[in-house]
């Protein structure tokens, strides 16, 4: 299978260019500074109590893997959201477009290689991750379902980014809407759960007495959270942390234990990579030759 | 090798293109030419797939362009009319991407892009970054890119628009080297006087359809043929020549320019040598006889030319054009 010539390039440009190295340094940088800071701190408190807090080894394994997440949340629509619109400004995706690149090329070759970017920035923070494999309670089998929840969200931020590229022609409007999309994602399924469980309060508080204010819940919206990535996020790092966190039927009032809800981080995983791929794939339509005319002068 | 029939396509309700006709032959240099907003740079989008007609059939040898297969894009290298710049890629990088972009890849590639790139004059830049080459090197190095896959067709928009004149005259020079190598070259530009001096065939569109169109030679033989007589004599005797001239059948029209005087004249050689013998005869001290040369320009100008409407026809029945 050939290599995608639009990734290679991609790259090529990615590892150039400085903005890279100094995210990763920063990154690594503060999660070094955290882990040698707890570390510091479980000494000082051997040396008074002659305790090991071996949870604290715990806590920096979440609190790198949400640095992570916030980091793929944050980077990939703006890794991905000037990728072609960025080709239009400059003028040269007309030429791309008369070659024997196809649109899909473009739209995969400029997708895997923010992807590939973003791992490079997640998998530098290994070493500080790996500190919890010391004194154990994390398996690399933890590390490795934690790796597939990131690429889901990656491939799903991303995928917004790239369809807001592809349907829009400037860079600013395309970044904007993006982070605007996954705002909407990430808070607005929050929302519309948090707004339908007030209502649905308001609603049986008038049956107060009579029990029907513990029935009280979002409903049908629960099931928008399987598009939210951080809503898997928490339910496999909750799993890992601890066994007798809430589950999702319990999330925004009671609900009915189902088979979604009882493998609530598969059922997103597949929602969200679902979501990704009509996101590509639309991204692919709406780069259709017509949207290249320019206006007639 | 290009072939376009009935093309149409509109914005909204402006009509740019509205049953365009043209063919390129093989191993012709064609000249595309026409005023602003004549459809010149729709059409080479449309031929290039980045723009679909609304009617009509472009054809590439026998390959359909608008039925939406891409084999096509193999025999056709497309040069925009501006340079598109990658940040952090290098010259021999660019190049390969390219190649890339055809299926050609490894040794393959790294051969073609050299030669291409000596062709043009950029191999010594090979290390250099693309965005550091001067506007035209960048040129050079998209005419390179262009001919990367070895395509039949080669497509320019306004190549050397914003070059000086020494770059101009180099890649002038390298076209001329692709035409003798038999590429065939479709060239949209505005620089009249340097497509006269190596188009082979001319097309000249107005408002959306060609106006005229041929091999280059024949449409400024017959051009100049229509021209005007241009006799200029010593002294003050244009009164008496005007009178000799007044009375010969073939003169259609006189018109004294300072010194000189420009006759219609609609006879053949023979005719013209009479006249001037007659002039000469009268004892009118003839200085200069000749036919006013055609150019491209004029043509242009003539062809393209609303409030002219008559003269053009009078041009057209008069030249057989």
């Amino acid at each position: 299978m050939k290599r995608n010539p639009i990734c290679k390039k991609e790259m090529r440009s990615a590892v150039r260019d400085v903005k890279i190295p100094v995210t990763i340094t920063i990154c690594s940088g503060i999660l070094a500074a955290v882990a040698l800071l707890s570390m510091y701190l479980n000494v000082a408190q051997v040396r008074v109590s002659a305790q090991i807090q071996y949870r604290s080894f715990l806590d920096l394994y979440v609190f790198v893997a949400v640095i992570g997440f916030l980091m793929l949340v944050f980077l990939m629509p703006a890794l991905t959201a000037g990728s072609i619109s960025g080709e239009r400004e400059r003028q040269t995706l007309d030429i791309m477009m008369t070659t024997m690149v196809s649109r899909w090329d473009i739209v995969s070759g400029k997708l895997l290689s923010s992807l590939a970017v973003m791992f490079l920035v997640i998998i530098s923070m290994f070493p500080v991750l790996a500190l919890a494999f010391v004194y154990g309670g994390i398996s690399w089998l933890d590390v490795g379902i934690l790796m597939i929840c990131f690429f889901t969200s990656a491939l799903l931020t991303g995928a917004i980014g790239i369809f807001c590229s592809a349907l829009f022609k400037r860079s600013i409007i395309s970044t904007v809407v993006a982070y605007s999309l996954t705002a909407l994602v990430f808070i607005g399924t929050y929302g519309v759960n948090l707004l339908a469980e007030s209502l649905s309060r308001m609603t049986n508080g008038g049956l107060a007495g009579m029990g029907a204010v513990s029935d009280a819940g979002s409903g049908a919206f629960l099931y928008l959270l399987l598009l939210n990535p951080s809503s898997t996020f928490m339910m496999i790092l909750d799993g890992q942390m601890n066994p007798a966190a809430p589950r999702p039927d319990a999330w925004f009032g009671p609900h009915a234990v189902s088979l979604i809800t009882e493998n609530w981080a598969l059922a997103g995983m597949a929602v969200q990579l679902a979501a990704a791929a009509c996101l590509i794939w639309a991204a692919v339509k709406v780069m259709d030759i017509e949207r290249l005319k320019r206006k007639h002068a | 090798m290009l072939s376009i029939r009935g093309l149409k396509k509109a914005y909204g309700k402006a009509q740019v293109l509205d049953g365009l006709d043209m063919d390129v032959e093989d191993g012709a240099l064609y000249g595309f030419i026409g005023p602003n907003g004549a459809g010149k740079t729709t059409t080479i989008k449309i031929i290039t797939g980045l723009l679909r007609a609304d009617e009509g059939i472009v054809t590439l040898g026998d390959m359909d362009i608008g039925n939406g297969g891409v084999n096509w894009r193999k025999e056709l290298g497309y040069v925009p009319d501006f340079f598109g710049v990658y940040d952090n890629l290098k010259v021999g990088e660019y190049m390969e991407f390219f190649a890339a972009c055809y299926g050609i890849e490894g040794l393959t590639a790294r051969k073609r892009c050299s030669i291409l790139l000596d062709q043009v004059g950029l191999e010594d830049r090979r290390g250099a970054y693309v965005d550091s080459l001067s506007r035209g090197m960048k040129q050079r190095l998209c005419l390179a890119r262009a001919l990367i896959h070895d395509p039949s067709l080669l497509v320019l928009d306004e190549p050397t628009s914003g070059l000086d004149p020494r770059t101009r005259a180099e890649f002038k020079e390298i076209l001329s080297e692709l035409r003798d190598q038999g590429k065939t070259i479709l060239i949209s530009s505005h620089v009249l006087s340097e497509l006269s001096e190596f188009c082979t065939d001319v097309g000249i569109i107005d408002r959306g359809r060609m106006v005229l169109s041929g091999n280059i030679s024949q449409i400024l033989s017959q051009v100049n043929i229509s021209n005007p007589l241009i006799i200029s004599l010593y002294g003050d005797q244009t009164e008496k020549a005007v009178a000799i001239l007044k009375a010969h059948p073939y003169v259609k029209t006189i018109t004294i320019r300072g010194a000189d005087i420009a006759v219609r004249f609609s006879g053949d050689d023979e005719d013209q040598a009479i006249l001037l013998q007659q002039l000469v005869d009268a004892d009118v001290p003839v200085k200069s006889f000749s036919r006013e040369k055609g150019s491209l320009e004029s043509l242009f100008m003539e062809i393209t030319d609303d409030s002219q409407e008559r003269t053009v026809l009078k041009f057209e029945t008069e030249s057989n054009l």
